[in-house]
């Protein structure tokens, strides 16, 4: 567990231009032995982003498509042609047919109400966990760092011990065992992912913590409680926003592998990896329905690595 | 002596992560509404038939017990009985896990190559670097099931060149010692039986492939991007020896640490792509196994598959780690 | 010392000709997509036998110019290189690789300057000298013969497993291996204690006068150029400025620039009661290095930019009454380490240290790594709790602290206005009153307005330094510590540094404690010296009466390896002891040269006891810890 080095996730991000490679990594991130948590979802984190994007305005661009997703995903409900979950035309009308741009499956449902309300879940959904993955993990990140000792100790076994299972069964027994719904699949999933960021985030606290600005802070009458707020924990704040944007795809992948395993939302609910998984079945005679979910997800993930890496091109920018 | 306390310590954090898998798969079995008794006795059952069933397999022990009960089965081999096929769910898995685990190890010897070619050619700056690296990064943005798609509609629907699914076109051609189709063959001397399964083997291992590839690669050439720049292979250099001998003896050695301990931590990706991958070919595995066992809330199935291939992800894992010891010295404190 | 029989008779061939050569030498990199003339010119030849030293500040491209005579230019930054440099008679930058691999191989040796990243961390260290020197019985006898004591047990200790100094001989012994013709020593000793670096440089000259080799020795500090090389020749902004006989260079330097340096660079000699030259750039300017190791303002020639800063310097005398301000008791400290095999092992950082410091006076800390000196600095600041025994002092608010790398001391993301206003809270102050502060804080350290806006990173590494000074001092300090300031930057920056120090303590009135390696910084600083040795006093008293005569044989070491032209190489033996197993008795005794039967396991040998005339004055009072109260 320990091996595995979270202290030496470390370090303020490097300036853009102190690698003469562009690197993929999260700045600050040093090679060999450092990486392998940063990088253990497995998932990418946007290889052409460093060196096809270069300068600020494809990285603005990037984010205001993440921004315009984000608006679609809440938007869906209204933009959607048809009900979703109902039959609204003939069964297995191809893609480019006139009412249904996307096709409709095999018992008639529209595929792009279906897709872009599957969509809207896995992004909202992804962004959730996330956003949770990062709160709950950078609080405790943040305490097991700045107190050190045996808060530290304590919560850090806990967290190793969690890093140490095989996150994605755990994720399948969790969900199997809570059964089939929306908020069982966030219960699954975010279970298995804050251990990450906190062990990022304390990471991080840890090397600050040691620099010699922590104790100068001290030493110039800062208290425990102005030290971390003012000195501590702004420092950990680039890191963990570009973790977590880059972390969105992984989201994205592992709900649509849950809900491919039938671990997402019941039957007619419009979800992508269910509805991808439902359709493999159409795959020789009529492959727009299993592929279109499909693709919607690649899509997303997509929009999502491309978008993590825009901001963290952005604020190495700015460090 | 470093280095036997050393593998100790990690052989110890093995067993205290088995342990506490087993509670996570213990707790988790409490908190599912599955009934072990209606699904033993049917739904139609008496009250009083269900209780005296209760009483004896045990459920209205406290909970401590059970779940001594519980780590005690998983020590004898002993992980329940499927709700579905009624077996012994560790028959079961038994059945079905070879299958899977020629999945997973032909899936991680491609990875292997991949994230290799990707990473050597991406730090040599050879031609052909960035489509390699451009195409590894699409396709791990891709999902695991949608490549496996797009493979079966390009290379069995339209070009004919590869079966689309099992792991061989005559199912009964070997009946081997390993369980691994492909290694069987071979021992029992027919080449073409491997071949056919190679065949088979080849479109999901490189689904399940591509995101690993991209992730081990990036570490290893990260790992060799910052040893290449270290002091000590200047001073290798300024010994006169060939570039070879310095990549071979002072570059590689420090530069595979992270990418070891990235390809640990994918082999539980692997598994758990190989569950949704199965079922996109049919490959008589776990993942079929579980397919089947989730429709149907089998959680004792579930969690055994859970438990063998979290027990197996997490001795990687351990091997990983002894392997880093060997590799660096300085890891073995 | 040296044991250095060739391997196998060495044809020198004709001794007048060069074994290097530059000829109009230009070298120029790319960095971040910029390309900069790194080396711009540069004329030099290495006579058989000879030992050049090259000196030049951090920037100046001496050590690149060492890359490009190795052929070893990093590719990355895509070299371009002008111009002849020769090794042997092969040009290192256009013959074909084998040729220059073989040059590399046959007939140069390097060493750098950090052992530790200099060697393969994951290889045995006899393996890594064997293949260069091509048998294990050859690397054993080359490791011998550059004073590796049981070489046969050390062949397979990993680099972590060996100290500093054993680790430079282990990149000496690599570098030697096959009678190389030139051993190129790229700051060879900067990264080790006083003390192991007179052991190393005389490995280095010692090669010479047994091999016959020829050493090319490059390295910012002018004293260890002038202790060993026959010639120097000195660097600026990628040119030679000045080249000759070494005695010449430095007693009668032709160039501006030379006698800047000259100026600048702290000697046991320089005098004290003058305010230190800081030659070469001004004290408020912005450096032109801010940041960059590029140090080459094109155009700008090396005369104009020296200036002389002279800033008046009246004395601050050890103060008449003899109040103690800071008092210390008995003070132990130690740490719960693991050894470099990994096992459990007690760090004894500080054993039993009792020090009054009298209000007013200047006291200088010193002693090498693992004295203790930092942590007993560490302790009075209040930053480290574990110990035991008693210091009583001021309240910490009054007690400040100058940190070794002042970059690093200062929140990266926050502006140099925020840090000193942070200083400011909790204090009745109205916010033109804290503007007015500020100001004047600034005012204090030569600091322009408009570093307030700006951020550490964004400040060069003089500026740094001021503003943690100012940090500081915003709220006049009664106690102001300071952990070797200056240790990490060039001359006149460190002497622009000190000088600073020196005028804020008179301006204030502080009392300074100030920690450093450097004797001949700690001369300047201070009016009183403590020498700690593996976590305990050995010597206390006047600096300059300590430094003329010092009482215990450690400090006596310490003096004679400060190095300086016209200086002998001291011997000293042996290395200080791991603080995790520090001799019993007197420590200094397995290195001692007098040592006498009783010290191993002497009680009253580790006393500080009086010695000399009774002062009237505690800070007069030369005090020692031997058995021989200086008396040898």
């Amino acid at each position: 567990m320990s091996s595995v080095a979270g202290e030496q996730l470390a370090g303020v991000p490097v300036a853009p231009g102190a690698d003469p490679t562009p690197t993929t990594s999260v700045p600050g991130v040093p090679g060999a032995s450092g990486v392998p948590l940063a990088r253990r979802r497995g998932f990418p984190a946007g290889v052409p982003g460093a060196r096809l994007l270069t300068g600020r305005l494809p990285s603005l661009v990037m984010i205001a498509v993440l921004v315009l997703l984000t608006a679609l995903a809440l938007l869906a409900p209204v933009l959607v042609p048809y009900d979703p979950v109902q039959p609204v035309g003939v069964p297995y009308a191809p893609v480019g047919d006139p009412q249904h741009l996307l096709g409709t499956d095999m018992i008639g449902r529209d595929l792009l109400s279906r897709t872009l309300l599957g969509m809207r879940t896995s992004w909202l959904l992804a962004l959730v966990v996330v956003a949770v993955g990062l709160v709950v993990g950078g609080v405790v990140g943040v305490a097991a760092g700045a107190f050190g000792g045996v808060v530290d100790s304590v919560l850090m076994r806990v967290t190793d011990m969690f890093l140490a299972l095989p996150s994605m069964l755990v994720a399948v027994a969790v969900a199997a065992a809570l059964g089939p719904g929306l908020t069982n699949t966030f219960l699954a999933i975010s279970v298995v992912w804050w251990p990450y960021y906190a062990r990022i985030v304390r990471g991080e606290v840890r090397s600050l913590a040691v620099r010699p600005h922590v104790e100068a802070a001290r030493m110039a009458g800062a208290g425990q409680l102005r030290v971390m707020t003012r000195h501590l924990v702004p420092g950990v704040v680039p890191t963990a926003v570009i973790t977590a944007s880059l972390d969105i795809g992984a989201v994205v992948l592992t709900l649509a592998s849950l809900s491919f395993l039938g671990l997402g939302q019941p039957a007619p609910a419009p979800e992508l990896g269910a509805d991808t998984s439902r359709g493999m079945s159409e795959l020789l005679a009529h492959w727009w329905i299993p592929v279109v979910p499909g693709l919607a997800v690649m899509l997303l993930s997509l929009v999502a690595n491309l978008g993590g890496d825009a901001v963290r091109n952005l604020m190495a920018r700015r460090g | 002596m470093a280095r036997l306390r050393f593998i100790a310590g990690r052989l110890a954090a093995l067993a205290v992560l088995l342990l506490v898998l087993s509670l996570v798969l213990f707790v988790l079995q409490e908190v599912s509404d599955a009934d072990p008794v209606a699904s033993t006795l049917g739904a139609n059952a008496s009250q009083e038939a269900r209780e005296a069933a209760r009483e004896r397999m045990g459920l209205n022990d406290p909970a401590p017990e059970r779940y001594l009960d519980y780590v005690g089965g998983l020590v004898t081999g002993d992980l329940g009985t499927s709700f579905r096929t009624r077996h012994p769910v560790a028959d079961d898995i038994g059945t079905y896990l070879p299958a899977t685990l020629e999945l997973v190890l032909g899936a991680l010897l491609v990875a292997l190559v991949l994230a290799v070619a990707f990473a050597v050619s991406s730090v040599l700056r050879w031609r052909g670097a960035g489509l390699v690296r451009g195409l590894l990064f699409l396709g791990s943005t891709t999902p695991t099931f949608l490549l496996g798609i797009l493979g079966l509609m390009l290379f069995y629907r339209d070009l004919g060149w590869l079966p689309a699914s099992g792991r061989l076109s005559d199912r009964g051609a070997v009946d081997g010692p390993t369980g691994l189709v492909v290694l069987d063959a071979l021992l029992a001397g027919q080449p073409a039986v491997a071949v056919d399964a190679l065949q088979h083997l080849l479109l999901p291992a490189l689904a399940l492939a591509v995101g690993p590839a991209l992730s081990i690669g990036r570490v290893l050439r990260s790992g060799l991007v910052t040893t290449l720049d270290a002091d000590f292979v200047r001073t290798a250099r300024a010994k006169g020896l060939t570039e070879r001998r310095v990549l071979a003896r002072h570059v590689m050695r420090n530069s595979v640490n992270g990418a070891l301990s990235m390809t640990g931590l994918q082999l539980g990706f692997m598994f758990a792509g190989a569950l949704v991958i199965e079922s996109v070919f049919s490959w008589p595995g776990l993942g079929s196994y579980l397919g089947a066992s989730i429709p149907v809330s089998d959680f004792p199935a579930i969690a055994g598959v859970t438990f063998v291939l979290g027990a197996i992800y997490i001795a990687s894992n351990t091997v990983a780690d002894v392997l880093q010891g060997a590799a660096d010295p300085r890891i073995a404190l | 010392m040296l044991d250095l029989e060739p391997a196998r008779p060495v044809d020198r061939g004709p001794t007048d000709r060069p074994v290097a050569r530059l000829h109009d030498l230009r070298v120029s990199l790319s960095r971040n997509s910029r390309r900069t003339e790194v080396v711009r010119g540069v004329d030099l030849e290495i006579g058989r036998g000879e030992i050049v030293g090259v000196v030049g500040q951090s920037g100046s491209g001496k050590s690149v110019m060492s890359l490009a005579l190795m052929g070893l230019l990093p590719a990355s930054a895509l070299p371009q290189v002008s111009g002849a440099v020769e090794v042997d008679g092969v040009d290192m930058a256009t013959a074909p690789e084998a040729a220059r691999r073989r040059v590399r191989r046959l007939d140069l040796g390097v060493v750098f300057q950090d052992p530790m990243t200099s060697l393969n961390p994951t290889m045995r260290i006899g393996r890594q000298v064997a293949e260069a020197a091509g048998s294990p019985a050859e690397a054993i006898r080359l490791l011998r013969a550059v004073g590796i004591p049981q070489p046969e047990q050390r062949y397979g200790a990993y680099p972590h497993e060996l100290s500093g100094g054993l680790r430079q001989r282990v990149m000496i012994a690599i570098a030697i291996a096959g009678d190389p013709a030139l051993i190129i020593a790229d700051e060879p000793t900067t990264a080790l204690d006083v003390t192991v670096q007179a052991q190393v440089l005389r490995v280095l000259a010692g090669l010479r006068d047994e091999l016959g080799c020829s050493i090319l020795m490059i390295t910012h500090d002018l004293g260890v150029a002038a202790q060993i090389a026959d010639r120097i020749a000195v660097m600026y902004a990628g040119e030679v400025v000045e080249e000759g006989p070494a005695l010449g260079v430095l007693e009668a330097p032709q160039h501006p620039y030379t006698r800047g340096l000259l100026r600048a660079r702290l000697s046991l000699e320089t005098e004290r009661g003058r305010p230190l030259h800081t030659g070469l750039t001004d004290a408020g300017a912005l450096d032109p290095d801010a940041g960059t190791d590029a140090r080459a303002p094109s155009g700008t020639e090396p005369a104009t930019a020296v200036e002389e800063a002279v800033v008046e310097r009246t004395t601050v005398s050890a103060p008449a009454r003899s109040e103690a301000i800071l008092r210390l008791t008995e003070v132990r400290c130690e740490f719960a380490v693991r050894d470099a095999r990994g096992r459990r092992a007690t760090l004894a950082a500080l054993r039993g240290v009792t020090l009054d410091v009298q209000e007013g006076e200047s006291l200088a800390l010193v002693g090498e790594s693992g004295s203790g000196k930092s942590t007993l600095l560490r302790a009075v600041a209040g930053l480290e709790t574990r110990y035991t025994g008693t210091i009583d002092g001021p309240p910490r608010s009054d007690v400040q602290m100058v940190f070794q790398d002042a970059g690093a001391s200062l929140t990266p993301w926050l502006s140099t206005e925020a840090l000193l206003l942070e200083r400011l809270r909790g204090r009745d102050l109205s916010r033109v009153e804290r503007r007015e502060r500020v100001r004047e804080a600034l005012d204090r350290v030569g600091l322009p307005e408009t570093t307030l806006a700006a951020k550490p990173s964004e400040l060069s590494g003089g500026q740094r330094q001021r503003v943690a000074l100012a940090r500081a001092t915003i709220v006049p300090p009664r106690i102001l510590l300071c952990d070797e300031p200056t240790s990490a930057l060039d001359v006149s920056l460190a002497a622009n540094v000190l000088n600073l120090i020196h005028d804020l303590r008179r301006q204030m009135g502080m009392t300074v404690l100030f920690v450093t390696h450097d004797l001949a910084v700690a001369r300047i600083v201070s009016d009183r010296l403590a020498v700690m040795y593996l976590g305990r006093l050995v010597e206390t008293g006047p600096v300059e009466k300590v430094i003329a005569e010092p009482a215990h044989p450690y400090t006596r070491a310490l003096v004679a390896a400060v190095p300086g032209a016209r200086r002998e190489l001291p011997v000293i033996v042996g290395e200080p002891a791991s603080p995790m197993a520090p001799p019993t008795g007197c420590a200094f005794h397995p290195r001692c040269p007098v040592m006498q039967d009783e010290c191993p396991s002497t009680l009253e040998g580790i006393q500080l006891v009086e010695i000399g005339p009774r002062a009237d004055v505690e800070a007069r009072q030369h005090r020692v810890a031997c058995v021989l109260r200086g008396e040898f």
